[in-house]
């Protein structure tokens, strides 16, 4: 039997998740030209 | 990694609400770690103007101990405790970012050394954990947690093995609690030690990233040594991070024998579930960075980015770190905590060492 997920579970994939894609989608931006250069 | 997660948006709850309801807490964690920027710069700029001879105090320790006098004096209200819970989203953020500054080869090596040290040091911790969670008295369980918290990932580590092992509310509040607490005293112990054993950024960064608990402050204590330390910290903890499914299954399964938690059913899935995916981000960022997908300039921007999320994971650190909570907890399980965590940095001091000698760092 499938053993059920853990809400806590179920949040941190997501927080994972959102995670990733947010990092991905900047590092698109900064690939492509569409945000200026970021400085420190 | 931390007690709270940001709560991903839920069907009853627009998306819009729950952005602004974000918005105070993350203008909370801008402000303070900005001014730990601030402040920095400032003494910088005036120590060079002056001739003075100041040691460099970075802005992780300014935006922690901001964020530290902030959460322990007039507290953080609740308008602002959604945002600050952040801070755990752009700590993976910052990591994954920070894939762009390896080269997936770099990752391979010292990936491989962390692999073989951390397992080394997980057999050695768990069973150190278990003898003095006997001597003490501790209840089995809160051991099997104390011994996960401090050996893989923390406070994530002890969440995701709880419903694994069946372990109760109370247990699971105790261990979080001492590992916080044993979090937050490496965070400033690691780095006055490493500089007095004189490591160099490398061997700091690795053992840093092996012997602190949380990602959190595994992060910080690295960066608070040095920006190369911090990088090679990152690496060893989301090694270590990445194991967190071996462990808490091996756990489940050991507690299943006993009768005293659920049988584990599809054992791939399992681990699937519980394998940290901003690992496949970070791994991913790197595999583009090595293939030549970003220009010179473009990999600063990146690695200017991940500074930036970093920079509001530190202040969230000292924001969300209550010395009156950490004080509540029961003396036995911060005791047993803080005797597995010695015996932890010193073994992996000790494997640092032999790593730095044989392997070649």
């Amino acid at each position: 039997m499938q053993e059920p997920i853990a809400p806590t579970a179920r949040r941190g994939l997501s927080l994972d998740i959102y995670a990733v894609a947010l990092s991905l989608a900047l590092a698109l931006l900064v690939r492509f030209n569409l945000i200026p250069p970021v400085t420190w | 990694m931390a007690t709270t997660v940001a709560n991903p948006p839920t069907q009853g709850e627009g998306i819009g609400m729950r952005i602004v309801s974000l918005l105070p807490g993350l203008l909370l964690l801008a402000a303070v770690g900005y001014a730990g920027k601030f402040i920095e710069q400032s003494i910088a700029h005036y120590t060079k103007a002056n001739h003075i001879v100041f040691p460099n105090i970075e802005y992780v320790l300014w935006a922690i101990v901001i964020g530290l006098v902030i959460a322990n004096t007039v507290g953080v209200p609740r308008v602002f405790e959604a945002g600050v819970a952040t801070y755990e989203f752009w700590l993976k953020a910052g990591i994954v970012l920070l894939g762009s500054r390896f080269l997936l080869g770099d990752i391979l090596h010292l990936g491989g050394i962390s692999l073989l040290l951390v397992a080394f040091a997980i057999a050695l911790s768990f069973a150190f954990m278990h003898l003095i969670g006997r001597a003490f008295g501790l209840r089995p369980k809160l051991t099997s947690l104390l011994a996960i918290g401090s050996s893989i990932c923390g406070v994530s580590a002890i969440i995701a093995a709880k419903p694994a092992i069946g372990a109760d509310d109370e247990d699971a509040s105790y261990a979080i609690a001492a590992i916080l607490a044993l979090g937050a005293i490496s965070l400033f112990a690691f780095p006055l030690l490493g500089h007095s054993l004189h490591l160099s950024d490398k061997a700091y960064g690795l053992w840093a990233g092996l012997a602190v608990d949380n990602t959190a402050e595994a992060t910080a204590a690295g960066a608070l040594y040095s920006d190369a330390a911090g990088k090679v910290a990152v690496l060893a903890k989301t090694t270590r991070n990445a194991l967190i499914g071996f462990v808490v299954l091996a756990y489940a399964l050991y507690w299943a024998s006993r009768g005293e938690a659920k049988a584990v059913g599809n054992k791939a899935a399992f681990l699937w579930r519980k394998f940290p995916k901003f690992v496949l981000g970070f791994l991913l960022i790197s595999l583009l960075a090595t293939l030549g997908f970003f220009t010179k300039p473009q990999l600063a921007s990146l690695a200017n980015l991940s500074r930036w999320a970093f920079l509001l994971t530190f202040a969230g650190v000292g924001l969300r770190t209550s010395l009156r909570e950490l004080g509540k907890q029961g003396w036995k399980p911060f005791a047993v905590g803080a005797i597995g965590e010695v015996f932890i940095a010193l073994v992996t001091l000790g494997l640092v060492y032999g790593a730095n000698r044989w392997l070649h760092l």
